[in-house]
């Protein structure tokens, strides 16, 4: 199966049945997903609870195996454990042996990395400084409180030098200074080259950093796109103008050139990124099954 | 010391071992592929489920190949860290604790106390060390799941057989270590608690006796040159010290010497019978026990066991060392038709019996070796006992005829060549005592029938072998045998070296029960792999010889479908069944399907009993290098499987569900 040199990860006709010990079903958590995501992209996956996000971040990360259908990371089978020398992964509540340390864990997982314990040390001591644990790196992590976890998960997902993050609700547990930095650290990890792949329910968070974002809403995708073309509000026009009044919009260049008037900008506004989203939801709701916009990936 | 099995030697057991061992192995895999084919073609159709079998099988060659043992060691260490914060030390907590205890109701007094110290350690340590095993084993890899930190695990470039390894790694290194301060523990408790000494007054000398401490006294005898000795009882003896002051004597007894001991025996390497008429017999009488280990001689008549020894050698038994003759230690099993006096038991007399010498060629002890084979073969099928042999299904019967032809062939031939060597010489007359260790002295010169003088080494034993000829000279009375009852005592190994051989065992069930705990946990939860792992090990340590019956089709109540019928229908275990159609196909199936795949399940379970060393520490004889080295390589080639299932069990699973 070929895919792409940019493609990053993908997914074809991606399903995922949950079924009782005697195989009946009990929730369709994804159904027929396809999407991909692009080499130095920041994707973001939305949706409100069970509506298969972390499924489909599971199903990537070969946790879980598909019921139908495919993902692909790098290329390689979602399964295959070599994908993982490549990737690195932020748990929703960072999962750590809590009778380590800081530096314990770090070293652990750089182990699972089969580095070399001169790059072990190095990175470690550069993570423990980079998420601001430096005053407590030899504090067991049962003492740490959840944002401090939280930094210490994101430094052991960082360990290898990933190409490939992956971040479940990054900034869940961190206080408003942290948040900022993990965005920024986010960010920052895109204009390094590297893919980020996150969900998130923090509207504005995703907002912030994402370069394109999914919707799903009960295991089905609603939306795909760029966040600026889906946040474009494409039956308004506004227009930015400066030391002009009101006047009727017809005619509007001309009177404002008439006017000897300066127009900044014209185009169509923007929505929130949560007004659409609760948009999507409410149209969901009403028509089930039916994608909301047609809107196609730019 | 009941020796039930006898230890083969390497080379006459790793054959065996080697294609019965490849055979289960193959067994197991295509088990697996076919269940694993068979659930996933529920789900996908024959032919993706082919594919994913396939896939899945090259997926672990590949996964075997990429095994990184830095992983391994990270994960063993994680293993390890984590068995100490589970409070791992509160074992050795406890263990000290009950040998505080112990001390209230172990009595130094006892007839064998080296005996029951030694159990008493060799037990608890192998309890406390087992269960330690079983939970950590058990319960890890489920808790990892339940908490999800096995989460950020497997989503790094860890194979899930670097996972299994790592726990049973890490998990073998924490009970080692335990075991190795346990068993040191265990031999400074042991060699205090059996310390003492005894005084000796001006008095007691006079009387030519010590006093009296831990139940015991011992005798001192003055020889002819006047140096005093303290005499054997109770197993020991102690050095004397006489220091002449000038006004009296003190006599020093130092710390007993002599036990804990550690024997090597010479086993014989074959035993025969012959009859009360003297014709050669395989087995001996049967005076009425249901445990068949040992078999009867009659007395007064030409009825003997003989037994074939092979190295009675000079370099063995140096002369100098070995001036009084060769020690022949003897546990017979005394059976009275008539008893005496009998309410005394130090008052009944012991019953009379004789050794005697004979020689053996080379081509003998090697048909004698070629007989012992086929003969277990032939074992298999239902041994001697005629129960077993009745309930054998039909293609074991002919395939134990074929077997039982081999060995009349052999033996036959075996005749013919011993007709031809001269008769025994009679060496030793003594009286056997039930339930006694006794200790006879074979002389390294005797005289032959035409008074020639024969030479031990020179003229009985030219080329190491040696028969040793044993008889019952009292009409009524018998004496039962087994093949390790009498033995050579060549030398004695280091107490300390062969307790250590006895931890060795410990720690081999310790790797097979986190092995097999490690092995289920991985698809099940906690408790439920605690009572799978205990149930994959209680059968073969307690009830082995049922399930040899049971995979033999030698058990009453016949095969497990018939066994099945029998209670559906509730049908008595020994009664017939109705001949017809029904029990045809019951009898047919069982014979050919049922009992091969029980033999196979039950060669799946560990030998864990064979791993249990603590009566040969504590009746005081060496386990010999040889044993434990077929330990360890069956525990090895017991992990084998028991890893590859693991591997595929944790594959195949969602860590995430």
């Amino acid at each position: 199966m070929q895919t792409s040199n940019d493609v990053v990860i993908e997914t074809r006709n991606l399903t995922k049945v949950y079924r009782d010990f005697w195989g009946r079903v009990k929730v369709r958590a994804l159904k027929a997903l396809d999407f991909e995501v692009k080499k130095g992209e920041i994707f973001g996956l939305l949706g409100p609870n069970g509506s298969g996000k972390t499924t489909t971040i599971k199903l990537l990360l070969g946790l879980l195996f598909p019921t139908s259908g495919q993902s692909l990371v790098f290329g390689r089978d979602a399964t295959d454990v070599a994908k993982n020398e490549r990737l690195g992964y932020l748990p929703e509540e960072s999962y750590l042996y809590r009778f380590l340390n800081a530096e314990e864990t770090l070293d652990f997982y750089g182990r699972l990395f089969d580095m070399p314990r001169a790059v072990r040390r190095q990175r470690t001591f550069e993570l423990i400084e980079m998420v601001g644990l430096d005053w407590a790196r030899r504090r067991q992590l049962k003492e740490y409180s959840k944002g401090m976890v939280r930094r210490i998960g994101l430094a052991q997902a960082l360990i290898n030098d990933p190409e490939l993050i992956l971040l479940d609700e990054p900034t869940t547990g961190l206080d408003p200074i942290g948040t900022r930095e993990m965005k920024d650290l986010i960010l920052k990890l895109r204009d390094e080259g590297k893919t980020v792949l996150m969900c998130s329910h923090l509207l504005a968070d995703v907002q912030d950093v994402c370069d394109r974002i999914a919707i799903l809403y009960q295991g089905e995708l609603k939306e795909l796109g760029r966040v600026e073309d889906l946040l474009k509000m494409r039956d308004l026009t506004e227009i930015r103008a400066s030391g002009l009044n009101e006047q009727a919009r017809q005619e509007i260049t001309e009177v404002i050139e008439r006017h000897q008037g300066k127009l900044n900008s014209m185009g169509h506004p923007t929505t929130t990124l949560e007004e659409l989203f609760l948009k999507i939801i409410r149209e969901s709701e009403t028509h089930p099954g039916r994608r909301v916009r047609g809107t196609k990936e730019s | 010391m009941i020796r039930e099995i006898e230890t083969l030697s390497f080379f006459e057991w790793l054959p065996d071992g080697l294609v019965g061992w490849l055979f289960i192995l193959l067994c197991v895999l295509i088990v697996g592929v076919v269940i694993g084919w068979l659930v996933a073609a529920l789900r996908h159709g024959p032919i993706t489920a082919l594919r994913m079998v396939g896939r899945t099988l090259w997926t672990g060659v590949i996964d075997l190949a990429g095994t990184s043992p830095r992983r391994v060691l990270a994960l063993s260490w994680l293993a390890v860290k984590e068995s100490i914060r589970r409070r791992v030390l509160v074992a050795f907590g406890v263990f000290i604790l009950i040998l505080l205890f112990a001390g209230w109701f172990l009595d130094p007094a006892s007839a064998h106390p080296g005996r029951l110290y030694l159990n008493f350690v060799l037990t608890a340590t192998s309890y406390l060390v087992l269960l330690l095993a079983l939970f950590l084993s058990a319960m890890s890899l489920p808790a990892d799941f339940k908490n999800k930190t096995l989460h950020t695990v497997v989503t790094k470039p860890v194979r899930p057989g670097e996972i299994v390894l790592g726990r049973v790694f890490g998990f073998t290194a924490v009970g080692s270590v335990l075991l190795v301060v346990m068993g040191v523990v265990s031999y400074v408790f042991v060699i205090r608690g059996l310390s003492h000494t005894h005084q000796v007054s001006e008095a007691d000398f006079e009387k030519g006796r010590t006093d009296r401490v831990q139940a015991h006294r011992h005798e001192i005898s003055v020889d002819a040159s006047g140096t005093a000795r303290v005499e054997m009882a109770h197993g020991h003896w102690h050095d004397l010290t006489v220091e002449q002051s000038a006004d009296k004597t003190v006599y020093r007894l130092g710390a007993p010497r002599g036990r804990p001991v550690a024997r090597v025996p010479i086993y014989g390497t074959y035993l025969r019978f012959r009859d009360p008429q003297g014709k050669e017999t395989e087995k001996g009488v049967n005076v009425g026990d249901e445990w068949m280990y040992r078999s009867f001689i009659r007395g007064g008549s030409l009825a003997a066991a003989v037994w074939t020894f092979e190295g009675i050698t000079e370099e063995n038994f140096p002369r100098d060392q070995f001036a009084n003759g060769l020690p022949l230690e003897m546990t017979l099993e005394v059976f009275r038709t008539y008893k005496g006096k009998t309410d005394d038991p130090e008052q009944i007399p012991g019953v009379v019996g004789s050794l005697a010498l004979g020689t053996t060629t080379d081509e003998i002890v090697r048909l004698e070796a070629e007989v012992k084979r086929v003969r277990r073969k032939r074992d298999r099928y239902g041994g001697t006992d005629p129960d077993k042999i009745k309930n054998l299904p039909e293609p074991d019967t002919l395939e134990r005829a074929r077997y039982q032809r081999e060995v009349d062939r052999i033996r036959a031939r075996l005749e013919e060549l011993r007709a031809e060597l001269p008769e025994p010489i009679d060496v030793k007359i003594f009286k056997a005592k039930d339930f006694a260790t006794d200790v006879q002295y074979i002389p390294l010169q005797c005289d032959a029938k035409d008074g020639r003088k024969l030479d031990l080494f020179k003229d009985l034993a030219p080329n190491g072998r040696l028969e040793v000829w044993l008889r019952c000279l009292e009409p009524m009375q018998y004496y039962g045998v087994a093949q390790s009852d009498v033995y050579f005592r060549a030398k004695d190994a280091s107490f300390a070296v062969n307790l250590a051989k006895g931890y060795v065992g410990i720690w081999l069930q310790m790797i097979v029960v986190i092995g097999i705990g490690v092995m289920f946990s991985t698809f099940l939860s906690g408790p439920i792999g605690i009572l799978a792992t205990v149930g994959a090990v209680i059968p073969k340590l307690f009830c082995p010889q049922l399930l040899a019956e049971l995979a033999t089709g030698q058990a009453v109540g016949g095969g497990p479908l018939e066994s099945l019928y029998r209670l559906v229908t509730q049908e008595n275990m020994v009664t017939e069944l109705q001949p017809g159609l029904k029990t045809t196909v019951i009898e047919m199936l069982d014979d050919h399907v049922f009992v091969h795949g029980m033999r196979v399940a039950v060669a799946v379970l560990p030998e864990f009993g064979r791993f249990h060393f603590a009566d040969y520490v504590a009746y005081g004889f060496d386990i010999s290098g040889n044993l434990v080295l077929q330990c360890v390589l069956q525990t090895l080639a017991f992990m084998v499987p028991v890893f590859v299932a693991g591997y595929f069990f944790l594959k195949m699973r969602e860590v995430a569900r």
